[in-house]
This record gives structure tokens, sequence and C-alpha cells, in this order.
């Protein structure tokens, strides 16, 4: 543990944050949505991902501003550096958690 | 990556779910999600049809919803706005509220001793006013447990019909479906070898069920024909007794032992049932005995279709006409039902007699709550005030008044939750106290705290803060912000200022004065009923209430008395003893309609009758006028058949002097018989002085009183122990508990009291609604206090500055203190002129509560007003003098 400041991601605090690195530089609310519906395969509510955003700005993790478009302005998000932060510290953490775990006795014993 | 097709997106988007995002999305966020939200459902429908994007819209809408309250709820809480939106339009209603709710909160923590004042104060009142309403509630509000009960009337005269005038009539009372008399009759209960218990019950016609619309939850009512003599006994009980007998359904055929017989269980009723009130727990048939033209007995009848019980004159005076023809000759005095003949609704008779009692208690509570609420209006108005530049300096930035007077609303309503909750609380704590202070007998124990009180005690408190918030919002609204921020500077010679603060302290003290005059009139009209001498000695009296089975031998029962006051009167503390059918103060009890012997000129005179032992007027403190009391001489008759068939053997008699002059009027009454009554001759051999033998209030009546060693006692008897010193009263009671437990099993202890605790029940509610509203006149008096040296306080620290400069030129300070308590007894002169006429016009309500004082009484009147001015004056006093003894040059520098 490097930074003791440093507070795990919710799940899905990680897939929305992951998610908006995936959208680049088109990372709206909807998109995010739907990026994570696409590749998680599981429905996810607009209501959801908005609150965990802004949760995530709240925190720094995010930043966000408006760009026109030919509709309504649309709020832009980006990962900030502590977000990409936590993303790093998060995914280094698992992969420790994971560190010698046998993977496959482990899709033996799902019967895959 | 805009949607392609934008021109018409929302056209084919279900409306409901769009309503339900567009009230939860936030303002800056909506148009942008609704239009993704759009294109996304359009490119649902090219993919799988229309119906499945309608589901997919409302799958979001739904699983959004807890999401987006949370998301609102939060926004509100941490104040967060994000950096995009800074330049868009404002959030949700909610969020505003949350932030506000939030910065209040944050005030009142700020501000602990405002917070608790206002709160505490808020909270006696609605804890109060919850409290009496519950208790008022099964007794004012809620229905009666009877079927229909507005068709139920009570007969005029409940206690004094006889079986013969019922048995008349029954079948045949016009106007009426169906009609049962019956009267108070509790019984003795013997269960194994315990010794006898009392349980309060009544004895009726088998009607009464069918009257009031009731029937059994188990087993079943009165059958016709078990109210004859002979009849097999039956009983049915209540739901508390038959959970005190197991509460199984087996109850119902079994046998219980009353007053000595065998009476088998046939019915259960159901929980919440009670007639004529919740202490009965027993009804059984009354055998009636068409000749018999005795008993005291209550008829209650349920009216035919298409009556009203309101409007039942003519079917009444028909009904008193059709007794007269067989009774005309007993109708006389007193007993004269051709009076007043009258149906009265069954609520108002039976719990009528405790309504202005718990009116004025309510009233009372009310007031409090009001006077609270002025006085927390005040403390806001003050904290409005003291806020004056803040406020002005926050509109100056853009806050529009509506927001101030939103938080204003917010900090009111935060108040009033604390309060309610707090009120309820006490609510629930000070519950079973105050029924037991209020005049309500048996229903005291029925009243209970539930939610509902609970959530009386927080609408209560809501509905106040908002009432409360109105004054200091008006003030807001109405002042100009920006004035007050040029004159914040300038220090406090606005003297126009704080109008509405000295209304609200008159108002306190008008309703203070209502209260507190109540409470004087209460506090006179009861010392008025203790002043009167009942004739008997009240201080050294214990009594014992006992009462035996009316199937018990009148020789057994004499003998039984004899024994027990030969025992009683062992008891180390006890004086003397003796015992009586009835005791003083106790209601009218048995009369016979009597004549003087030779005087066949004389109609007859209702006589009170009462069965003593010998001792009875030394024990009572009775004094004797003329000839001699009851002594060896006067043989006991009961315990020999012979003497009492002996038609010329005679009972002596005392009379009392009442009986004496209205009988014997210039004559000497000794010696002298009177005829009625008992079958014996009734020679008169003593004159006592009279007593208050039926109520405290009643002029003297003609009484005469029998020895129980002649006549026979009755089933009731109690006992009077006097003993040497007061405090001696009540202590030995629990010694002649146990005797009468050991000499005499089969007589059951109704109950153990002292002559002065009969005293007071006679003296009435008004003791008991007096002891309530001094207490509460008490708290409005602080209440009031708190009001004046808060609004004194802030008028003083007003004009600090210019009294400052005053006294500086040389004016005395003793002159400042004079000036602001002035302006503090002028506020206390007002509100009491107009409590005073406040009080004239309600003290209506105390009138039945009050003996010998009129309901504008003067001297009541200069007492409260008294009292208010002088805790006015030393409210004022405190700010004043601080005021008055401040050093000008420090208040000068301080500007």
């Amino acid at each position: 543990m490097t930074d003791t400041r440093f507070a795990p991601l919710g799940v899905l605090e990680e897939q929305v944050l992951v998610a908006v690195l995936r959208t680049r530089n088109d990372s709206y609310g909807m998109r995010v949505r739907r990026e994570i519906e696409h590749v998680t395969g599981r429905d996810l509510s607009i209501g959801a991902v908005y609150a965990t955003l802004d949760r995530l700005e709240a925190k720094g993790l995010v930043t966000s501003g408006r760009v026109a478009g030919d509709g309504p302005s649309r709020r832009l998000f980006r990962v900030s550096p502590a977000g990409a932060q936590a993303l790093a510290e998060t995914r280094a953490m698992r992969e420790r958690l994971w560190h010698g775990v046998d993977v496959r006795g482990l899709l033996a014993l799902a019967g895959r | 990556m805009h949607p392609p097709d934008h021109d018409e997106p929302h056209r084919w988007l279900p409306a409901l779910p769009l309503a339900l995002l567009r009230l939860l999305l936030p303002r800056p966020e909506r148009d942008e999600v609704i239009a993704d939200l759009a294109a996304e459902f359009a490119q649902h429908a090219a993919a799988g049809g229309r119906a499945a994007a309608r589901r997919w819209v409302w799958r979001q809408a739904l699983a959004s919803a807890p999401a987006l309250l949370g998301w609102n709820w939060w926004r509100g809480w941490s104040g967060f706005e994000p950096r995009a939106n800074a330049y868009r339009p404002g959030g949700l209603m909610l969020k505003h509220w949350m932030a506000d709710a939030r910065y209040t909160a944050r005030r009142l923590r700020a501000r602990p001793v405002y917070t608790l004042v206002a709160v505490l104060t808020l909270a006696l009142g609605v804890g109060g006013t919850a409290a009496v309403f519950g208790i008022a509630r099964p007794l004012m509000f809620e229905p009666l447990p009877y079927a229909h009960a507005s068709e139920v009337g009570m007969f005029w005269m409940p206690g004094w019909w006889y079986e013969a005038e019922f048995s008349e009539m029954r079948g045949r009372f016009s106007g009426f479906r169906n009609v049962a008399a019956y009267r108070p009759a509790d019984v003795t209960m013997r269960q194994g070898n315990s010794p006898a218990r009392l349980v309060p019950g009544i004895a009726t016609s088998v009607e009464l069920f069918d009257v009031l619309g009731a029937r059994p939850f188990l087993g079943r009512g009165f059958h016709a024909g078990e109210d004859v003599r002979g009849a097999a006994p039956v009983a049915v009980i209540s739901y508390g007794l038959w959970q005190e007998l197991g509460g199984t359904p087996a109850v119902v055929g079994t046998r219980l032992i009353l007053d000595g017989t065998p009476t088998t269980v046939v019915g259960v009723m159901p929980r919440g049932f009670w007639f004529p009130d919740p202490s009965v727990r027993i009804w059984r048939p009354q055998p009636i005995n068409p000749q018999r033209m005795n008993g005291s007995f209550t008829l209650v009848g349920r009216v035919a279709p298409g009556h009203d019980v309101r409007h039942m004159d003519a079917e009444m005076h028909r009904i008193v006409q059709t007794l007269a023809v067989r009774f005309a000759s007993d109708y006389f005095g007193d007993a004269d039902k051709r009076r007043a003949p009258a149906l009265t609704p069954l609520r108002d008779a039976l719990v009528g007699s405790m309504r202005p009692a718990l009116m004025a208690t309510l009233a009372a509570m009310g007031l409090i709550l009001l006077i609270a609420c002025a006085n927390v209006a005040a403390l806001m108005l003050g904290q409005v005030e003291g806020r004056a530049s803040e406020l002005a300096v926050r509109s100056a930035l853009g806050a529009n008044r509506r927001r101030l007077v939103q938080q204003l609303v917010i900090e009111a309503l935060l108040l009033g939750l604390g309060a309610g909750l707090l009120g309820a609380a006490l609510a629930a704590a000070g519950f079973h106290l105050l029924a037991g202070a209020l005049p309500i007998g048996a229903w005291a124990e029925r009243a209970a705290f539930d939610w509902q009180l609970f959530a009386a005690a927080l609408g209560i408190a809501l509905v106040a803060v908002l009432l409360v918030v109105l004054v200091p919002a008006m003030s807001l609204w109405r002042g100009d912000l920006r004035i007050a921020l040029s004159g914040a500077r300038t220090g406090g010679i606005q003297g126009r200022g704080g109008r509405l603060e000295r209304g609200l302290v008159v108002a306190e003290v008008a309703l203070a004065m209502l209260i507190a005059s109540g409470a004087a009139l209460l506090v006179r009209s009861v010392s008025n009923l203790y002043a009167i001498d009942p004739g008997v000695d009240t201080q050294h009296i214990a009594v014992v209430d006992l009462l035996s089975s009316p199937t018990m031998h009148d020789a057994d029962r004499a003998r039984v008395v004899r024994s027990l006051l030969a025992e009683l009167g062992s008891i180390p503390s006890v004086r003397s003893v003796a015992a009586t059918a009835k005791l003083p103060l106790r209601g009218a009890g048995d009369s016979f309609g009597m004549r003087a012997e030779g005087h066949p000129e004389m109609s007859q005179v209702i006589t009170y009758f009462r069965i003593v032992s010998p001792g009875y007027f030394k024990t009572m403190g009775i004094a004797l006028r003329q000839g001699r009391a009851f002594d060896v001489s006067d043989p006991p008759m009961i315990f020999d058949s012979a003497a009492q068939a002996d038609s010329t053997r005679e009972a002596s008699i005392v009379v009392n002097e009442t009986l004496a002059r209205t009988f014997f009027p210039g004559e000497n009454p000794i010696g002298r018989h009177l005829l009625g009554g008992f079958d014996q001759r009734q020679r008169i051999v003593g004159v006592v002085s009279n007593v208050a033998e039926a109520g405290l209030t009643d002029a003297p009546a003609p009484t005469a009183y029998y020895l129980g060693d002649q006549v026979g006692w009755e089933s009731g008897v109690s006992l009077v122990l006097r003993t040497a010193r007061p405090q001696d009263a009540s202590g030995v009671l629990d010694a002649a508990r146990r005797i009468v437990q050991r000499v005499a099993p089969d007589m059951a202890v109704q109950q153990t009291t002292t002559m002065a605790r009969v005293f007071d029940t006679a003296v009435g509610p008004a003791r008991q609604v007096m002891s309530l509203l001094t207490v509460l006149s008490a708290l409005a008096l602080v209440l009031g206090a708190v009001g004046i040296y808060g609004v004194i306080s802030h008028f003083a620290a007003r004009r600090q500055r210019d009294w400052a400069i005053r006294v500086a030129l040389g004016l005395p300070g003793s002159r400042v203190v004079r000036h602001i308590v002035g302006q503090g007894a002028a506020l206390v002169g007002v509100g009491v002129v107009l409590g005073a006429i406040g009080t004239a016009v309600l003290a209506r309500l105390l009138a039945s509560l009050l003996f010998g004082v009129s309901a504008i009484d003067p001297l009541a009147f200069a007492a409260a007003s008294g009292a208010l001015l002088v805790i006015g004056v030393i409210a004022a006093f405190v700010p004043a003098w601080r005021a008055g003894s401040v050093d000008p040059a420090l208040v000068l520098r301080e500007q």
C-alpha cells in the first residue's frame, strides 16, 4: 500500500471510471451507461450512472465541462490525475489479491 | 455521436416515465439526459420494435428513481455543484430545501439557548394538549360501543325508577323499540378458598343488550324469562373478567359463586364493550317484581324507527300520563316523575358529566400551547431583527426574499419536529399521571397512549410552528431590507420597531390571564366547598366498605356486624367503632315517604332512612341535640322472630333537626311516632344535628336513623373507625382489612378509605380541575414571564445607544430603569385588560364547576391580574436594571 489516503473504489465507481476512459473524448452520461452495458452485458440505469459520476467529481476523481452540440449542451467527463491514480491502485490491489491464485484450478472448480 | 433523429425524439416516448424523469432529474442535466434517452429509445425502437423500446424506457425510469432521489438529496446535503453547471439555472426544490435545512440546522446548533427554549416551550404545550386530547378522545370523540348509539337514550330521574313502574309499562313504552331497567349491583365472587372479592356489576332486565345493540362475542345474551324470581341464575361477563377466569371458550357454561349463589356464565362481551362505565365487569338479570314499589333503577331505551332521541317530549309525556293513572298517589315531592319527563341522549347521560372538566382542561392546555407559540414567535422575531444586517447583506448579494422566508419556515419546521418528538415523549410520560388527576373515574384506566397520539403530537407541533412562523415571516416580507442595512450602523434609534413583538407579549399575557383567572375562580369555588360544614368529623375517621351476599340471613348479618365491631374496637389507635348502611356525602341513598303520626293533615315527606349501629353518632362526631342516642335500652329485635312478628313492638329512631322541625313544628318530637317505611311503629328517642347526608351542597333533608339490630342491615355496610389522631385514620385500614377477612370471610371489602377522602370526592370534579388549572396557570405565568423578559431585553438592547447618550448627558440610571419597567408594565396592563374581557366570555365553560362564586368574580380577576402584573414587572426589571447600570462610554465606543 503506497498511499495511505487511497480508498478502494466501489465496483460501480470503478466501472464508470473505466468506461469514461474507454469512451475518451465523448464521455457523457448516456454514452458511459451504454459502454458499461455493452461490455458487462447487464442493465444499468442512467440515474445510477449520473449519481456515481457526480460523486466521483465531488471526490475529485473526474472533472466535467460543457460542450455545445446541435442539441442541448452536454456535460462531458474526463478522468482526473487523482482518478487515474485511484484506478491504477484499485487494479494493483486486485492483482495483488489474485496473485498466487490458481486460475486453472478455479475454473476446474467452477466446472468449466 | 449525436442522435441522428433529433427533430421530434420525445414524441414516441411514453409520457409517464418521461414525467417521472423530468421530475427527478436535476435541472442542469435534465434536457441532455432526456435528449439522449430519446435517441436511444429511437435506436431500441428501430432494432426491436416500439413495444420493446417502451419497456426499456420504463425500466430506465423506474430503476433510476431511487438513484436520482439519492442524488438530489446528496447534492442538497453536501452542497456540491459541479463546475460544469456553474452558469446553469438552479436545481430541484428538494435540493434547495435540503441546503437550507443544513444551513438552518447549523444556525440552530450555534444558538443552543434559543433552540432549547423554543423546543422546550413548544414541547410542553404540544405534549400537554396531545395528552389531554388522548384522555378526552374515548369519552368525547370516539363512537360508543353500541350499535346506532344515537337511537339510544336515558330516561329522566335515573336511579329513581321502581320495578312496578317498569313492569306496568313493559312492552308498551310508546315511541320505543325496547326499554331496559338496570341498577348498579356489585357482587361478591368467591373462587376456591380465597376470601370473597368484589366485582362491580349491573343487575338488569333482560332487554339490556338488545337496547344497546351489543352481542356477546362468546355465548349468548339474556333470554326472556330470565329476569323473574326463581329463574336459573345466569351472568354475562366482561372481556377483562373472562381473561382473568382463563380466557378460554370453556368459561362459558361454567358456574361462578356470585353472592353465595352458583351462577352460570352464559356469555362474554367483546373487548372494548362497556356499560354504563368501564368499571362494570358483570351483568346479571334482575328478578323484576311487578308489585315492588322500591328499587333504584335507571331506564334506558332504544327509540322506534322514525323517532329521534332529541325529540321525544310528546312520547315521554304520554308515558308519564299512563304511569300516573296507577301511581299518582306515590308521586309526591322529589319522587314525582311528572315534573320533568325527558330523554337524554346516551352519550350525554353516560359521560356528559365529565365534559366540563375535560373541556376546561383541554382549553387550558390549548391556551398554554398558544402562549408557547406566541413566545417562540417573539423569539424568532427577535432573531430576525437581530439578524437584520446579515439578512440585508444576503439580500443585497442576490438572495431573494422567498428564499429567506423559506429558511425561516425550515427553521420553524425543524423546531416543530424537535418539539413534536419531545412533546410526544412528555405526553407518553405524563399520560397516566394526567389521566389519574382528571375527574374521569374508571375511564382513566382505559386511556392509553398510542401511535395516533404520537402522530397527533407531531401534527399539533407542525401546525403550531407554521402559526409561529407567520409573524416573523410577515415582518421579513414587509420590511425593506436595504433600509435595515443602511440603518444598521446608526444604532437603534428606530423606536418604531418591535410593534409585532409587543403585540405578541400582550397576547401572551391575555392568554395567561385566561388560565390564571380560571384557576382563581376554581380555587375560590373549591375553598367555598371546603368551608361547608358537613356535620360530621372528616378528620379522624377511617372507612371500610363491605358487601355481603343479599341472600345472607338478616340475623346472621347482624351477628357478623356485631363481632366485627367488637374486634375492630380492639385496634390500639381506634377510639370507637360503628357501622352504617350508607355514609354521608355519598349521594341520596334510600328514602321513604313518611308522615308524622297525629298530623293527618300532613302530606308525605321524602325522608332519608339510615341504618346504623349504636355508637354511630359518637363515632362520626354528630352532635346530639335532644333526647338520647341509641343505647342498650333499645332491644335488638332481629335475633328474635317472635319480636319481629309482634307488630306492637316499637323500633327506636333518632331523627335530625330538619325532620323534627318539618314534622313537629313548635312541638317536642321526643316520644312521637312516624308512619311509613318499616312495618314496626317508630318512636323518636333523640334528635341529632343535620348532616350532609346526600351531597355536600344539598340543603339539609329530613333523615331518620334506625338500628341495624332492630330493622336489619342491607347487603352493603360501611364500618367507621374513629382514631385518636387524624394521621391514624389511614394507618388503621390495613389492620381493619385483615380483621374483616378473618372474622367475616363471606363479606367482600369493597374499598377502604377515610372520611377526608369521602369529603374530597364529595367536593367533586372542581377540586381536581382546580389542581390541574393551578399547575397550568403557574406554567402560563412562567412562559409569560419568559416572553416579557425576552421582549423587554430586546427593547432595551435596541435603544441602548439612545439611553447611553442621555445618561452621558446627565439622565440618572434610575430613570432608564423606570422607563423600561414602565414599558413592561404597560404591556402587561393591556394584556390583563384583554384577558379579563376574554375571561368574562369564556368563564361560562367553568360554570358547572363553580360553587358560591359567579363566573365574573372581581376577587378572582384581581388575584389573577395581580399575579400577572407582579411577574411581568419582575421579568421586565432584570433587563431594565442591566440597561440602567451600563457604562455609557462603553456603549458609545462600541458603536
